[in-house]
């Protein structure tokens, strides 16, 4: 009875091993995009600014895009990472990812996003609903839904070797 | 030769240029499918970076549109592991493995090309493109340059046969004219021959400088024989007299020293008077104004007249007549043919002076006099047996003991010729024959 409740347990545990591995190596991809999305837009941001990327909401994104921050640089300029827990906090940044776990509803981040800022979403659908990008998962692959609209309307645009890759939505 | 060296020179012209043109060809092919592949490795960065092979699959399958030799393509990551792969449809799949670093980045094997361009972003390599290239196209350049550089390799042969054939033919003609003219004036002595080539180039060149050497030769000749013809002429006259008055005293001489020392005299003069003779006879020859006093005699009277003669000045000689009688009548000079055959006897008497006898041979053959004077002297070398009815020749190895100028015998051959006969000696192992032939009744016309 002990070693059956033990058993089960230890599955537990290692099952949530296995599931926390996972998200990390999920959370490690979706950074790397973000980095490498940098590279196919066209920025406006005055030279000298560091480059930031916020991220609202509690994710690991946000640890994974440190680790990359503290290696990699943007032409040059330093890559600065924030993180905001509500709509409010929201200040002037390059790229905004807007975590699965944040408890704002889109709309009510979206109104604050000032221009010239790209947003990244990871929920079904959000793309549709006005982020530039949108992290979907295609049978097991990480792939990524673009807006054009909303990269038009934030005042960039997206290279056609970046779009090439995407899922377009309308 | 002329062909061989052409046939070498085309061969190395066609090599050359099929194999320039083949590696024109494929360095043309390296570049455009390194090009291809750069081309490739651009476009399938951003699949790298969003790690999406479906993406980098669909550029390679483009490849079955953009460049359908392509057999197999490739696209490996970092780690060598397959990223994306294509094969041509109907084409076997393919396992690609890079070349070792730094090697070069293509490889050309039997029917293949291997082209590996490395993927490169901001300086990282991200991966390498793989293409391999179907050479059959290559192979089928190759087969139509070697057909096409043999055929017009035999064409060219054929060509440079004919050519060669028509200028031997040209140049070889006129060349083998000029010395055949040569060789006819070196027979015959007629310097008045003259090659007639009237092209421009070189050999009528050489042509028309043989044509002024031989007037040179020929006017040198002519005062040659004209002082010879002068000179002896002159020496006639005063000579006759020194014998006419030689002659007068040896028969009013009566004391025997007085008239041994005439008869002395008498004989120099008549050798001076024989040598003057000969000399007048060469340039009546040379002019061609020696004529024939055609008379009908019978053969044997002149012939034994002719010995009896002689014997009268032989000395220690002893002519015998040989052969048959001939009973037969013959027109022609009997003093010219006298001339002829009393030369001969002289000669045989001169080239034996240690022997009694000289045989006088009579036949007749076939409608002619054949007369053999045979001596049993020192003979002639083979090599001189034509040469010594040459003007002015003289048999090397015994003529400094003998007295001559070596006019006889060219005078005697022009004789018999213009008798229509033959002249002509031959060794016989003990001395020298010497024969003319004369046709019996082929009348010869006074000139």
């Amino acid at each position: 009875m002990f070693k059956k409740l033990l058993f089960i347990i230890l599955m537990c545990y290692s099952s949530a091993n296995a599931i926390a591995q996972q998200r990390e190596v999920e959370a490690n991809l979706k950074a790397a995009f973000i980095y490498n999305f940098i590279k196919y837009i066209n920025w406006k941001a005055p030279a000298d600014d560091p480059f930031i990327i916020a991220v609202i909401g509690t994710s690991p994104v946000y640890n994974s895009l440190q680790e990359i921050a503290k290696v990699e640089s943007i032409n040059g300029k330093k890559i600065v990472i924030v993180h905001f827990n509500n709509p409010d906090d929201i200040t002037p940044c390059n790229i905004l990812f807007i975590s699965a776990n944040s408890a704002y509803s889109l709309s009510s981040i979206l109104v604050r996003v000032g221009k010239g800022t790209l947003t990244i979403s990871e929920e079904p659908g959000y793309a549709e609903m006005g982020t530039a990008f949108n992290f979907v998962l295609v049978r097991d692959k990480l792939k990524f839904e673009a807006n054009p609209h909303a990269i038009e309307a934030a005042g960039l645009k997206a290279s056609s070797q970046l779009l090439k890759l995407a899922l377009i939505v309308k | 030769m002329q062909v061989f060296t052409s046939v070498i020179v085309l061969g190395l012209c066609f090599a050359a240029f099929v194999i320039s043109h083949i590696k024109d060809y494929k360095e043309r092919k390296v570049d455009s499918m390194t090009s291809l592949a750069k081309v490739i490795g651009a476009n399938s960065i951003s699949t790298f970076q969003f790690k999406d092979n479906d993406y980098a699959e669909q550029i390679l399958n483009d490849l079955q549109q953009v460049s359908p030799e392509v057999l197999n393509a490739c696209i490996l990551d970092k780690q060598q592991n397959i990223f994306a792969t294509y094969t041509r449809p109907g084409s076997d799949t393919f396992h690609f493995t890079l070349p070792s670093p730094g090697a070069k980045q293509f490889e050309f094997t039997n029917n293949s090309l291997f082209i590996y361009s490395s993927i490169i972003n901001n300086k990282d390599i991200l991966g390498t493109v793989c293409l391999r290239t179907d050479l059959k196209e290559l192979n089928d350049i190759k087969a139509t340059q070697y057909s096409i550089a043999l055929i017009i390799l035999i064409v060219g042969i054929g060509l440079s046969f004919f050519i060669a054939f028509i200028v031997q033919r040209y140049i070889s003609k006129r060349i083998l004219k000029l010395a055949n003219v040569m060789k006819e004036v070196n027979e015959t002595g007629n310097y008045k021959k003259h090659v007639d080539d009237l092209d421009k180039d070189e050999i009528s060149t050489l042509a028309q400088m043989f044509n002024q050497m031989m007037e040179q030769i020929f006017i040198s000749q002519q005062k040659k024989d004209e002082f010879i013809a002068v000179a002896s002429h002159e020496l006639k006259t005063p000579l006759t007299s020194i014998k006419a008055y030689l002659q007068v005293l040896e028969s009013i001489e009566s004391d025997e020293t007085n008239k041994k020392y005439v008869n002395k005299s008498l004989e120099s003069v008549n050798r001076l008077q024989q040598l003057i003779y000969d000399l007048l006879d060469v340039s009546k020859i040379q002019s061609n104004q020696l004529y024939l006093n055609v008379t009908k005699f019978d053969v044997d009277n002149f012939i034994d007249d002719a010995i009896a003669e002689f014997q009268f000045v032989a000395g220690d000689h002893k002519i015998l007549r040989s052969g048959a009688e001939i009973n037969h009548t013959i027109d022609a000079d009997r003093q010219r043919l006298e001339q002829v055959l009393t030369n001969l006897l002289s000669n045989a008497a001169k080239y034996s002076p240690g022997s009694k006898e000289i045989i006088v041979y009579t036949e007749k053959r076939d409608q002619e006099l054949l007369v053999r004077v045979k001596d049993f002297g020192f003979g002639i070398a083979k090599e001189e047996l034509n040469k010594v009815f040459e003007r002015f020749y003289r048999t090397k190895t015994n003529s400094i003991l003998i007295s001559g100028f070596g006019l006889g015998l060219y005078i005697c051959k022009d004789i018999v010729k213009r008798h229509h006969g033959k002249i002509w000696a031959e060794n016989d192992g003990n001395g020298t024959s010497f024969y003319f032939s004369l046709p019996l009744n082929n009348a010869v016309k006074s000139k």
